[in-house]
């Protein structure tokens, strides 16, 4: 069972925990009322927050274990894709096409979908 | 700034979205590990790190005006935290504020801050930085923070210790706050 009414030196410890861990969702969902009005209240937690961070950084980020670049980049390769995909599918051109015996459509302001085309 | 960004830079300025397409490979390659690092600070954890960062890449792709005329590798970063990365933290926990009792403020304030002094700074700086401090720390207070940057559990360390759990967490909380007192000394410093 999750401990409840934490004082504020347990709760940063606990944040720290779960910065360190990769868990800060079950951190943020084990918060009570109380336990949350005691962090906005306390200036102490939010000044060890930040070191808290510089030293989950220092002693942790060059530990972690990444995947190869190489595939990484087919990922946001693919994410660049779709996003082209869908500005292209929402694009006022197809539209307009649709629409080509209708009135012409009034000048619009410049998105970044039609940018793309 | 090395040759290999500045030249990664160079080919985001292209307004021809294929052309930024194929300049993005360079940019990744020479700009990976240092944001996935500045992630890990706010996430703790790879696989969301690498969700974020995907999306940070495409949002750069989509939109790079915020990384012209960028001098300096601290200044990529920090441009890249305000402006791309900050968005993509804040909807991470966005969803999972709704069962929360932290205000939204509050939230916001946890997991994607504003960029302190020194947060601002590299990696091999802040290393070198909590090296110093560590060294002016009490010999016990050391322990702990060494123990615990081990990975150690609050547990094993107060059995190292030989003391209880709860004196070790006060013993770590007030360590830290020695530790952001020296950290704003140093920048005042510096």
């Amino acid at each position: 069972m999750p401990q409840t009414n934490r004082e504020i030196q347990e709760l940063l410890i606990d944040y720290a925990g779960a910065l360190r861990d990769g868990c800060m969702p079950d951190f943020l969902k084990s918060l009570t009322r109380e336990e949350a009005d005691r962090i906005a209240s306390s200036a102490e937690f939010w000044q060890a927050t930040e070191v808290t961070r510089i030293l989950n950084s220092v002693g942790f980020a060059d530990k972690a274990v990444t995947p190869d670049v190489g595939l990484f980049i087919s990922r946001v390769n693919a994410a660049i894709a779709c996003r082209l995909k869908k500005a292209r599918a929402s694009s006022p051109v197809k539209r307009n096409a649709d629409r080509s015996r209708g009135p012409k459509p009034s000048t619009q302001a410049k998105t970044w979908a039609e940018d793309l085309l | 700034m090395d040759k290999r960004l500045r030249n990664a830079l160079k080919g985001l300025a292209d307004p021809d979205v294929e052309h930024r397409r194929r300049a993005m490979e360079p940019f990744v390659r020479a700009t990976f590990g240092i944001f996935i690092r500045c992630l890990y600070r706010y996430l703790g954890n790879e696989v969301e790190c690498e969700d974020v960062l995907e999306d940070v890449y495409a949002d750069i792709w989509q939109d790079p005006g915020h990384l012209r005329n960028i001098n300096s590798e601290k200044e990529l970063l920090r441009n890249v935290y305000l402006y791309y990365m900050r968005k993509h933290l804040r909807e991470v926990y966005r969803r999972i504020n709704r069962n929360s009792y932290l205000s939204q403020q509050d939230l916001m304030n946890l997991v994607a801050p504003d960029l302190s002094i020194p947060e601002m700074m590299s990696q091999a700086e802040l290393g070198q930085v909590l090296r110093r401090m560590l060294g002016r720390l009490k010999a016990r207070e050391r322990r702990a923070i060494e123990l615990w940057m081990q990975g150690m559990s609050n547990r094993a360390i107060a059995n190292e210790l030989k003391t209880t759990v709860g004196a070790v967490k006060m013993l770590e909380f007030r360590t830290i706050l020695k530790l952001k007192k020296m950290l704003s000394d140093c920048c005042r410093e510096d």
